[in-house]
């Protein structure tokens, strides 16, 4: 183990680093790729979703994608975001043929501070801007240890999609 | 080479996994195989899945030798190891006071925990067995996440991913050589820049929400402060920041055990170091 500590001791040199951070795993092609590796075609599903029926936030709006080899339906493909604390995650599913998950990748992770990401001022920061812009960062920073993410927000929208799935999709098979 | 970057969620976060310095169909084998490791490790140390190692010594008699997997064996190990050197501050039977106090729900279980049973009433056996001198709930959630991070990295090292970083939710190790800059974000949420690290680990943990439990007293812990520590191993690392969170002052011999070195932050103090080599 090599450490070389940074960290400024005592309250007098107590200054925070303004940090929006903000990480690009996947492209929506990257996922699609690796999920479907011979599907033929992503086919855009425009669905009428009851928010208030799936119990989704209102105006919640995953994209949706019918898999296709040849004419036969191989599998969906869900792009989707999620809002915590301070966090934007986006992600993609991956559904069989018979609603099976079979993958489930985070595509983009962004987080701020000092405010509630529900705020619009907070979001509005990130439009127009891609992540390798972000908006105010120690560039050599790559990942940040603390106080544990919880992956529960991530844990319901996946459950909203397979809600969404069963409801909706399935059926146009 | 910027390296392949990819996130899955397991053990409650996000694990974030990173390899630099191979080609890209290596290094997405590589993570493939570090994520199902990782997977493995949630299953089998689970507190509420029914089928993980813990659900199954609580459903077996206490006192009668239960079969475990290899890892849950030796993150058990390890948890003795380190509620020793702290006088039980750190302790992985903690479970049933926080299911009383509603940080855990109720598991099932066909014993009812015993008020007065602590880490010296588990016992490891030969081949991988463990029994349970008295009724009691194993929660490994103060330990487990380190682990399960250690062994994505052996297994990334299996697959010759030499500079690689794997990350759960904050709880991180560096491989490789090559120093990487990391930030630490306290109870607050005010974030800094926290040291450059190489092939080593670094855990942080928060006070708050009643979640963390001082061993050996089952007193919640002061909210507000962030513990974060240094060490070989991400499963050290992650085990003392409990150690240091329930009593700063008494974790200087656990960190000097492991060779690791901590940093704490109180809301009216800023940081301060906990080791003597600092």
């Amino acid at each position: 183990m090599q450490v070389r500590w940074l960290l400024p001791i005592g309250i007098g040199a107590a200054a925070t680093v303004q940090v929006a951070h903000a990480v690009q795993y996947m492209t929506v092609a990257q996922a699609q790729q690796a999920a479907f590796a011979h599907a033929a075609r992503f086919v855009p599903i425009a669905a009428d979703i009851d928010t208030t029926a799936l119990g989704a936030p209102a105006g919640w709006k995953p994209l949706i994608w019918r898999v296709q080899n040849a004419s036969e339906t191989s599998g969906w493909f869900f792009e989707d975001a999620v809002i915590g604390k301070s966090e934007l995650i986006t992600y993609a599913l991956a559904l069989d043929a018979s609603g099976r998950i079979t993958a489930l990748e985070v595509l983009e992770y962004r987080e701020s501070h000092g405010g509630e990401v529900r705020l619009a001022g907070w979001r509005n920061q990130f439009q127009g801007k891609s992540v390798a812009d972000p908006v105010a960062l120690d560039r050599d920073i790559r990942n940040i240890s603390g106080a544990t993410l919880s992956c529960r927000h991530l844990t319901e929208g996946v459950h909203r999609l397979l809600q969404l799935y069963a409801h909706v999709l399935a059926a146009r098979r | 080479m910027s390296g392949v970057r990819r996130a899955r969620p397991w053990l409650g976060t996000i694990v974030d996994i990173r390899v630099d310095g191979v080609d890209t169909p290596r290094a997405l084998r590589a993570i493939e195989a570090a994520f199902a490791e990782i997977a493995s490790v949630h299953r089998l140390m689970s507190f509420h899945a029914e089928d993980s190692d813990l659900a199954r010594l609580r459903l077996a008699p206490a006192g009668a030798p239960v079969r475990v997997n290899a890892r849950t064996y030796e993150v058990l190990e390890w948890s003795l190891r380190i509620a020793a050197v702290s006088d039980g501050a750190f302790d992985p039977t903690v479970a049933a006071a926080l299911v009383e106090r509603g940080v855990l729900s109720v598991p099932r279980s066909i014993f009812v925990p015993a008020a007065c049973a602590d880490w010296r009433d588990i016992e490891l056996l030969a081949d991988e067995r463990v029994r349970l001198r008295k009724p009691l709930w194993l929660d490994l959630g103060g330990i487990a996440k380190g682990y399960a991070v250690d062994r994505a990295i052996a297994v990334l090292h299996a697959h010759g991913a030499i500079h690689a970083c794997v990350d759960a939710g904050g709880d991180l190790r560096v491989a490789g050589t090559r120093a990487e800059r990391i930030a630490v974000r306290a109870a607050d949420g005010g974030i800094f820049t926290a040291l450059e690290l190489s092939e080593g680990a670094l855990a942080t943990s928060t006070s708050g929400n009643a979640q963390h439990m001082q061993g050996a007293s089952r007193h919640a812990i002061t909210a507000g402060i962030t513990a974060s520590v240094a060490a070989a191993t991400c499963m050290a690392a992650d085990a003392l920041t409990k150690v240091v969170l329930a009593n700063p002052a008494a974790a200087h011999t656990a960190l000097r055990i492991f060779g690791a070195q901590g940093r704490v932050h109180e809301p009216h103090r800023g940081w301060r170091a906990l080791d003597l080599a600092a």
